[in-house]
């Protein structure tokens, strides 16, 4: 079963945040709690780490700026 | 296997640990959960003070009461809210321990003891105080413990209730989670105070401060603490000093600390250092410990699984949960039909309004143990302020007629706490106006209780509040018509006699009403207005207005000491040929359309008159729904008369012409016959 990655919503204010750099190379693999990208929003700049252990399916380029909810990647 | 140099049983710890453990796997979910998208929804981390809560766990059982706030899910976790309910809770989904409708800000699940969770700062103190009252009166040894940060210790609530259960010697303990931070700012930039226990000892009862990230330091105050509280002597206030890890909201680390700092705080981390104590003194092995937390993963996985499977709860379950019964819910198109009283007991007394309401106190307070007064100055002699309650704490006693400090957020508080225990308390506020130091208890935490939490806890309440106005000589602070405040509170019920025979039957109603009733008594009338009120307990229906003059010409809608005025009115336009019909509302909320419309239909005109400011008050509601509902049926637009747009002047001159009076209101008539 995949898992989804969605830029997700940190905080009240937040409605958009930017994928400031991917940390993992896609299709690789990667253990539950590894960091695997920098979120950047308002307030601050997150290290988000993976949910569960897989391979990496990057969806999206970082360096852009993302409604939160949307899509960029997959763990499979 | 004794306590040796560790000061605590070792099973007792082994099982905080496993409380720590299950609380930091629910928070290591959610951040996932967050963090990859999985779902969305506020979230606002306790990590690093899970050791308060675990080590809680192991001296209290379901029985003892628990507040909380929304920074809360420690809290519930270890109390023992089921975390499949409270996963889909916090998702918004039907298997939700409220329905969805809460969320995790607001979770209320009494099997477990956790009774109210408040996202208003400090508002849970006044609320716990209430349920330790309950405890208390019924002579259980529940302990009533209600969890807030250090943010708290600065509103008002928080103090009014602290004062409150040590005047009372309420079984109930402040649980201030000193975590170091109030939201995003921290100690001392909000407060001078070099600590917050000595609070408490300022207002005469015992505080203690003790180490939150300890557990046996912790376990051991606490046990003290709770065992105190227990025998009944009196409140305690804890400081557990700990760290709070985690952002105000959101997930991830709190980037507003100073690195150095947050890197000192880690080193004290409550679940790292009892998880290696454990380990140290032998208690543990690795492997048990692993097998442990793995234990606690899977079963917060299990349950969020099977939360994300729950329906997300549906629109159509918008209107239920506000009040017991839907019906009450005010809705355009749906005008239900309630029966009216039937025949009133024959035997009557001279009463005034005062007297009236004392009469059903008493009917009430004789006929049920759990109904208890409490509000400024309600003991004997002077039975209240304007004398509503005298005589009842000469025969009732000081428990059940409860003078309270001049605090009126600790006076609703204990209101609603109690009445989620189940008990009927009658809080007192005296005038209308001062509806405003107490409106968070009333409209966030009386009104919302129920829809909060799914019809799981509520609040059967009765508030009596004063409304000065059209007297003279009170001013802009004691004369105000406030109900419409009310009104726009979805969850409160609002009645409003204008004679002392409806007061005794509405009263008696609104005590034995499953929501909250706010009462609204005019000065005008309480004194001055005498009838035959009926002897013994009779019941006036929320919900039935009150043909008080027939006529055919035009329905005047009023309710408290307009009323009056409006039957005035009638009178003199009866002279010059105009027939006015006079409906007395006496129920606000549930309002009573279905006898509104009906006689509307027959006059075809219709002014609703009220105290209040006419901008944005009852009349323009009323009138509005007249006019969609008869359009077409209608001689002349249905319209409204209140007070001009100013506060109520100190000037005589002012203040008589400012609200409507009888001339007013004939004019008013006339013009819309005219027209």
């Amino acid at each position: 079963m995949s898992t989804t990655l969605t830029i997700p919503k940190l905080e009240m204010s937040m409605s958009e945040g930017t994928l400031a750099e991917w940390k993992v190379d896609d299709g690789a693999d990667v253990k539950e709690g590894d960091v695997i990208y920098i979120l950047e929003t308002n307030k601050t700049s997150r290290d988000i780490e993976a949910p569960t252990s897989g391979k990496l399916v990057r969806k999206a380029e970082a360096g852009e700026t993302y409604d939160v909810g949307t899509e960029i990647g997959e763990i499979v | 296997m004794g306590q040796g140099n560790l000061g605590i049983e070792p099973e007792v710890l082994k099982a905080i640990y496993g409380q720590m453990a299950r609380i930091r796997a629910v928070d290591k979910a959610i951040q996932a959960g967050l963090s990859a998208g999985k779902f969305m929804f506020t979230y606002w981390p306790m990590t690093g003070q899970e050791c308060i809560p675990a080590t809680i766990s192991q001296l209290v059982t379901e029985r003892d009461y628990m507040v909380t706030t929304y920074r809360g899910i420690h809290d519930q976790v270890a109390k023992g809210v089921d975390l499949y309910g409270m996963f889909a809770e916090a998702l918004g989904r039907e298997d939700g321990v409220n329905k969805g409708k809460g969320g995790s800000p607001h979770i209320s699940d009494p099997r477990s003891g956790s009774m109210v969770t408040t996202a208003i700062v400090g508002a849970g103190a006044p609320i716990a105080n209430g349920l330790a009252i309950s405890a208390k009166e019924r002579g259980e040894d529940r302990v009533t413990i209600v969890n807030f940060g250090d943010g708290a210790t600065s509103i008002g609530a928080v103090h009014e209730a602290m004062n409150l259960a040590g005047a009372w010697k309420l079984p109930v303990i402040f649980m201030c989670q000193n975590n170091q931070w109030g939201e995003y700012t921290p100690i001392p930039e909000y407060t001078a105070s070099p600590n917050f226990f000595g609070r408490a000892e300022a207002l005469g009862f015992k505080g203690v401060q003790l180490d939150g990230n300890d557990p046996a330091a912790f376990y051991k105050g606490m046990s003290e603490v709770i065992e105190g509280v227990r025998k009944g002597n009196g409140p305690v206030f804890v400081e557990a000093l700990t760290y709070r890890m985690g952002p105000h909201a959101g997930v991830g680390e709190n980037y507003n600390a100073d690195k150095d700092v947050l890197a000192a705080a880690k080193t004290r981390a409550p679940l790292e250092k009892t998880r290696a104590l454990l380990i140290e003194a032998g208690i543990s092995s690795e492997d048990e410990l692993s097998a442990l937390e793995a234990a606690a993963k899977a079963e917060v996985e299990d349950a969020i699984a099977r939360a994300l499977q729950s329906p997300v709860t549906p629109a159509t379950e918008t209107l239920t949960d506000v009040f017991a019964d839907v019906d009450c819910v005010p809705k355009r198109g749906h005008y239900p039909v309630r029966e009216a009283e039937g025949a009133l007991p024959a035997t009557v007394e001279t009463m005034s309004m005062v007297q009236a309401i004392i009469d059903a106190q008493h009917i009430a307070m004789t006929a049920n143990k759990e109904v208890f007064i409490l509000g400024e100055d309600v003991g004997d002699p002077q039975g209240g302020v304007f004398g509503t309650n005298k005589g009842l704490q000469t025969e009732f006693g000081k428990n059940r007629v409860r003078p309270t400090p001049i605090a009126e957020q600790a006076i609703i508080g204990a209101a609603i706490g109690s009445s989620i225990a189940g008990m009927r308390p009658i809080a007192e506020i005296m005038f209308a106006d001062f509806l405003g130091v107490c409106l968070d208890q009333i409209a966030n935490h009386a009104a919302k209780q129920r829809y909060m939490s799914g019809s799981a806890t509520h609040a059967p309440m009765t508030i009596r509040i004063q409304a000065g106005g059209g007297m003279g000589g009170f001013g802009a602070q004691h004369s105000q018509s406030t109900e419409a405040w009310l009104l726009h509170t979805p969850g409160i019920k609002v009645v409003y006699p204008s004679n002392p025979v409806d007061a005794k039957g509405l009263l008696l109603s609104a005590i034995d009403d499953p929501d909250p009733v706010v009462m609204i008594e005019s000065m005008m009338l309480l004194y001055t207005l005498k009838d035959q009120v009926p002897t013994g307990d009779y019941r006036i229906p929320l919900g039935v207005a009150k043909v008080k003059r027939e006529g055919t010409d035009v329905t005047l809608i009023s309710y408290g000491w307009e009323l009056n005025n409006c039957l005035a009115a009638a009178e003199e336009l009866a002279k010059e040929g105009i027939s006015a019909e006079v409906i007395d509302l006496r129920s606000l909320v549930p309002i009573d359309y279905h006898r509104i419309l009906d006689s509307v239909k027959k006059t075809g005109r219709a002014l609703v008159v009220h105290a209040a400011v006419e901008f944005c008050g009852l009349g323009a509601e009323i009138a509005s729904t007249i006019n969609e509902e008869l359009w077409g049926k209608l001689k002349a637009p249905a319209t409204r008369l209140g007070a001009d747009y100013a506060p109520i002047a100190y000037s005589n001159a002012i203040e008589t012409s400012q609200v409507p009076n009888a001339n007013s209101i004939a004019a008013r008539v006339r013009a819309l016959v005219k027209s």
